[in-house]
């Protein structure tokens, strides 16, 4: 069952919602953050007709963006459940609101009017989900139309479910008939295995007059077949229930439009006037549905003319009116005030794509910023005098910047200011722990020499851990690292640094649980674990990452990268955002190498891209004091320069 | 040739008084000014130039603000804040502002002034832009609009406060604390940044943005008072002072050597604790917490919550 109902601005504000159940806020608001904002999910393009789902806690989320209005309508229902019909009511609604309060939504007062669909929703809902019970989502999207048109019939249809072997059959044989004919054969309660050879010898406007005469004599002759109507109701579905609650003052309702329905039925052979002579017949007799009908009309009404004007538009125009509109593009693309399309978009975005990749950036995180930076603009107008590079520049500048602006900030000496904080209350707590991870030869040491000299200029006191204990050197580099480093302190007299080391060959993990403990017993404010260098797709070796997040349990894990790399960035970095187990990821990288590459710092891109997770430092030099944090518009410009 | 004595033949038939020449005539005679006149009023009579600019962190309830003080301004029935969700694009709304809050530039005018009066037909009206909370669109939508619009010469878009809202119900917590702080902190920084360049001058003083902090939510029982969410603030802003002053430079430092010392909200001396009272000393900027809250009012008479600051922006204006 369909739990929410929304109808929200990409300003924030609810412009109509419905909820059969309380849905928390935060659930739509997390939609919002992770995949509208921060873009963390990766949606599957639509291709294939599958829209996304977005899924928090048990419940399963859809949406569909209505770019012009800048509407986003959202469907929220449980994740156990599997509601078929829900992209078709998303689509349905959407294009009903939009077309109902076209002029409200463009008008100043658009964020406090009221709107009132109520009803609107509910006939939809009704509909889509009688349909839904008939069978019908599954079929063709030229069945789904022809159930559309005549929602009660086929909701007659929906009450017992329909002995398999003749629901199969009659789709079958028929495409487009069955749905206006199956109602009435229970009605005239013929047995099942003559309707299955009606239904084979072919076409639907045959079988339901014959099963309309059936119906009438059986209304005009007596109250007698009216019992055995009543006898199959129990068996029936709720719409049946209501009309056999009215009584016996309804069944003359019902006879005084058969007597006019004979009457259409003679010189209507085709389908579709017959199932709007169904229709009415099926309203009157279920009383209290005449406002459903009225709605129900226009509604479809709405989503017809909604049909008929896409299908006018993907019409291909005649040579003339295309020649003309060329020029006018022409113009427009200089003058502004041109409606952006996919056509116009494809080269200036190969472009910016290649322009990207130039850069450095991995084809995947370029492909996929062309992909958001289209799909934001085509269907937008330009600005005055603006021509489509302008807009495709600007636009691809702010979706650069979003992706490189972190979520929170990251002011890390805040962070370790509140730990050490804590600590000096109470004796013998945790120390603040970083451990550094990366790749073979990306500078993990060497940054953590500067991250360390950094921290040493604000008085902590640091202990350095030397859990490679892989590689021949690595200790004696950090010793000289360590040795460095004291010398800097005492002569500025700033902070104190020491090595904890165990020598070659003992378990990683192990050893980082005892430079904690030895830290926090010796009143460290911080520890920096180096860990060996791993090929991020070497499974053997990025196993033993999970344990040694569980020993150590790091308060940040960085992960250093180098601006060098190229496509493979990407890889990496997932590789060892997966690889410390569930529930821990990294927190940050530190590229380092940036002052190696210029301007082709695309894979501050490419990494951020692939895990959403911020960039902390930039390594900028050989020095101890190289280390920089990022700033975004320096690297946007870089990037766009 | 020809054209010239084309020219002539239309001039001679718009003055041999036939009665298509004296009728173009009287169109120009009055047509003219009629035109001019729409045109200058439209430019001088369009939407009401006070600006006012909505930030502060995702939650804290500017969405919920901005439309509630809209259906309170549109003679609504019942004004009621509509349920809202994390925004993703600012939005501006022209309100208007309650006939019982005296406004700013009243002190100016006589007792006997009719325009006084006349405030009951003709209420004040000023505009408020909402912007997204959210920490990736904050660069982009919140702090780049109070660049533009604090820079801005054009009496149009000229900023004339802030309102820079906080949840005092999620303030408690370390966590949300330091996201308003840092968030305030890089307003504070930009409205001192603006205060600096434009020199010391006492003059100048009036000229500028005043900071509301708009202690929302007070109608929480785990909400703090507007008194300790100053403190707080207070406190954590200056926290963020000195570790800013002792982190890393940005990247970009390097290229242009700036001088380092702007990016310090504040006295530069980092032994004096922040306050806001000295932030007002020092740069000229006036930063008021005020408390209020949006919804729950259902006892009190609709908009008592935010009745106060309605006021300061009275004050404003």
């Amino acid at each position: 069952m369909l739990e929410a109902f929304e109808i929200l601005s990409t300003s924030g504000v609810v412009l109509w919602s419905k909820s059969y159940a309380p849905v928390g806020s935060h659930v739509v608001n997390s939609l919002i953050n992770d995949v509208f904002i921060e873009e963390k999910t990766q949606l599957q393009n639509t291709t294939n007709g599958v829209s996304p789902t977005f899924k928090k806690e048990k419940y399963t989320l859809k949406w569909r963006r209505s770019k012009d209005f800048n509407l986003i309508f959202v469907a929220v229902y449980q994740s156990l459940l599997h509601l078929g019909w829900i992209d078709k009511l998303l689509d349905n609604i959407s294009t009903i609101f939009i077309d109902l309060y076209k002029t409200q939504l463009k008008g100043e007062r658009a964020r406090i009017a009221e709107y009132p669909f109520d009803k609107y929703f509910d006939q939809q809902v009704r509909e889509l989900e009688d349909n839904a019970t008939a069978g019908f989502v599954s079929d063709a999207p030229a069945a789904d139309a022809e159930a559309r048109k005549d929602p009660l019939a086929s909701a007659d249809n929906g009450g017992p479910p329909p002995p398999p072997p003749q629901a199969a059959l009659s789709a079958a044989t028929s495409d487009e008939g069955s749905p206006p004919q199956t109602p009435d054969i229970p009605r005239v309660s013929s047995p099942s295995s003559g309707h299955i050879i009606t239904g084979k010898a072919g076409p639907g406007g045959r079988v339901s007059r014959r099963a309309r005469k059936a119906a009438n004599a059986s209304a005009t002759a007596s109250s007698g077949d009216e019992k055995v109507r009543k006898g199959k109701t129990p068996k029936s579905g709720k719409k049946l229930r209501v009309w056999d609650a009215d009584g016996l003052a309804d069944e003359d309702d019902g006879r005084v439009l058969d007597y006019s329905a004979p009457v259409e039925d003679d010189d209507a052979s085709a389908p579709a006037v017959e199932a709007v002579a169904e229709d009415t017949w099926g309203r009157r007799t279920g009383k209290g549905q005449f406002v459903l009908k009225d709605l129900g009309d226009e509604v479809h009404y709405i989503l017809e003319n909604a049909d008929s004007e896409k299908a006018k538009s993907s019409a291909p125009s005649g040579l003339v009116g295309s020649g003309f509109s060329a020029i006018g593009g022409l113009l427009r693309n200089i003058v502004g005030g041109k409606v952006l399309t996919d056509a116009d978009l494809e080269k200036p975005l190969k472009a910016m794509e290649d322009h990207l990749l130039k850069k450095n950036v991995a084809r995947e995180a370029a492909v996929r910023l062309c992909d958001g930076v289209k799909q934001e603009l085509v269907g937008k107008k330009t600005g005055n005098f603006q021509s489509v590079d302008a807009a495709l520049k600007s636009a691809m500048e702010s979706s650069l910047r979003k992706i490189l602006t972190p979520t929170s900030s990251l002011d890390l000496l805040h962070e370790i200011d509140t730990v050490t904080k804590a600590r000096n209350k109470q004796v013998n707590s945790r120390p603040y722990v970083i451990s550094i991870v990366g790749v073979n030869g990306v500078g993990k040491s060497t940054n953590l020499g500067k991250i360390c000299y950094f921290l040493l200029q604000n008085n902590y006191r640091i202990l350095i851990a030397a859990c490679d204990t892989f590689r021949s050197g690595a200790v004696e580099q950090l010793r000289v690292h360590a040795r460095n480093l004291k010398e800097l302190s005492a002569r500025e007299n700033v902070g104190a640094v020491e090595l904890y080391e165990k020598g070659y060959g003992k378990d990683a993990a192990n050893v980082a649980k005892d430079a904690v403990e030895y830290g926090s017993a010796n009143g460290f404010d911080v520890v920096l674990i180096d860990t060996a260098g791993r090929r991020h797709n070497d499974q053997r070796l990025m196993s033993s990452l999970e344990k040694f997040a569980k020993f150590a349990q790091p308060n940040k894990i960085f992960m250093v990268g180098e601006a060098l790399v190229g496509t493979d960035s990407v890889m990496q970095a997932r590789n060892f955002n997966q690889a410390f187990g569930t529930g821990r990821n990294l927190d940050g990288f530190i590229i380092s190498k940036c002052d190696t590459v210029g301007d082709m710092v695309g894979t501050l891109v490419s990494m951020v891209h692939a895990t959403g997770i911020p960039i902390v430092f930039l390594g900028v030099g050989q020095h101890y004091g190289d280390l920089r944090g990022l700033s975004v518009p320096w690297a946007v410009n870089l990037l766009m320069k | 040739m020809s054209a010239y004595q084309f020219f002539e033949s239309i001039a001679t038939k718009l003055l041999e008084g036939s009665p298509f020449g004296i009728a173009i005539a009287v169109l120009i005679t009055f047509g003219v000014p009629v035109l001019l006149h729409i045109i200058f009023y439209r430019t001088v009579a369009s939407p009401p130039s006070s600006n006012f600019l909505l930030l502060g962190p995702s939650g804290a309830g500017k969405t919920a603000l901005l439309t509630f003080l809209e259906s309170k301004s549109s003679f609504a029935a019942k004004p009621k804040s509509h349920p809202t969700h994390t925004s993703q694009t600012s939005t501006l709304a022209t309100i208007r502002l309650p006939v019982s809050v005296p406004i700013g530039s009243n002190k100016y005018r006589s007792v006997n002034d009719t325009s006084l009066k006349e405030a009951q037909r003709n209420p004040t009206k000023y505009r408020v832009k909402d912007t997204p909370g959210h920490g990736k669109l904050r660069g982009s939508q919140g702090l780049s609009e109070l660049l533009s619009m604090s820079a801005s010469k054009d009496a149009q878009s000229k900023l004339r406060g802030v309102l820079f809202m906080v949840d005092t119900a999620a303030i408690s917590e370390t966590e949300a604390l330091r996201d308003a702080a840092s968030y305030l902190y890089d307003v504070l920084l930009v409205l001192q940044k603006r205060a600096l360049q434009r020199g010391k001058s006492s003059a100048k003083a009036a000229a500028e943005i005043p900071v509301l902090i708009a202690a929302n939510k007070q109608d929480l029982f785990t909400a703090l008072p507007q008194g300790s969410v100053r403190e707080k603030l207070e406190a954590e802003i200056d926290r963020i002072r000195k570790s800013k002053s002792k982190g890393l430079m940005d990247a970009s430092a390097d290229a242009n050597e700036g001088d380092g010392e702007d990016d310090i909200l504040g006295s530069y001396d980092l032994k004096d604790t922040f306050s806001f009272k000295a932030f007002e000393d020092e740069i000229g900027v006036n930063v008021d917490v005020v408390g209020g809250a949006v919804k729950g009012d259902e006892s009190d008479e609709v908009g008592a919550g935010v009745r106060r600051w309605e006021e300061w922006v009275g004050q404003c204006l």
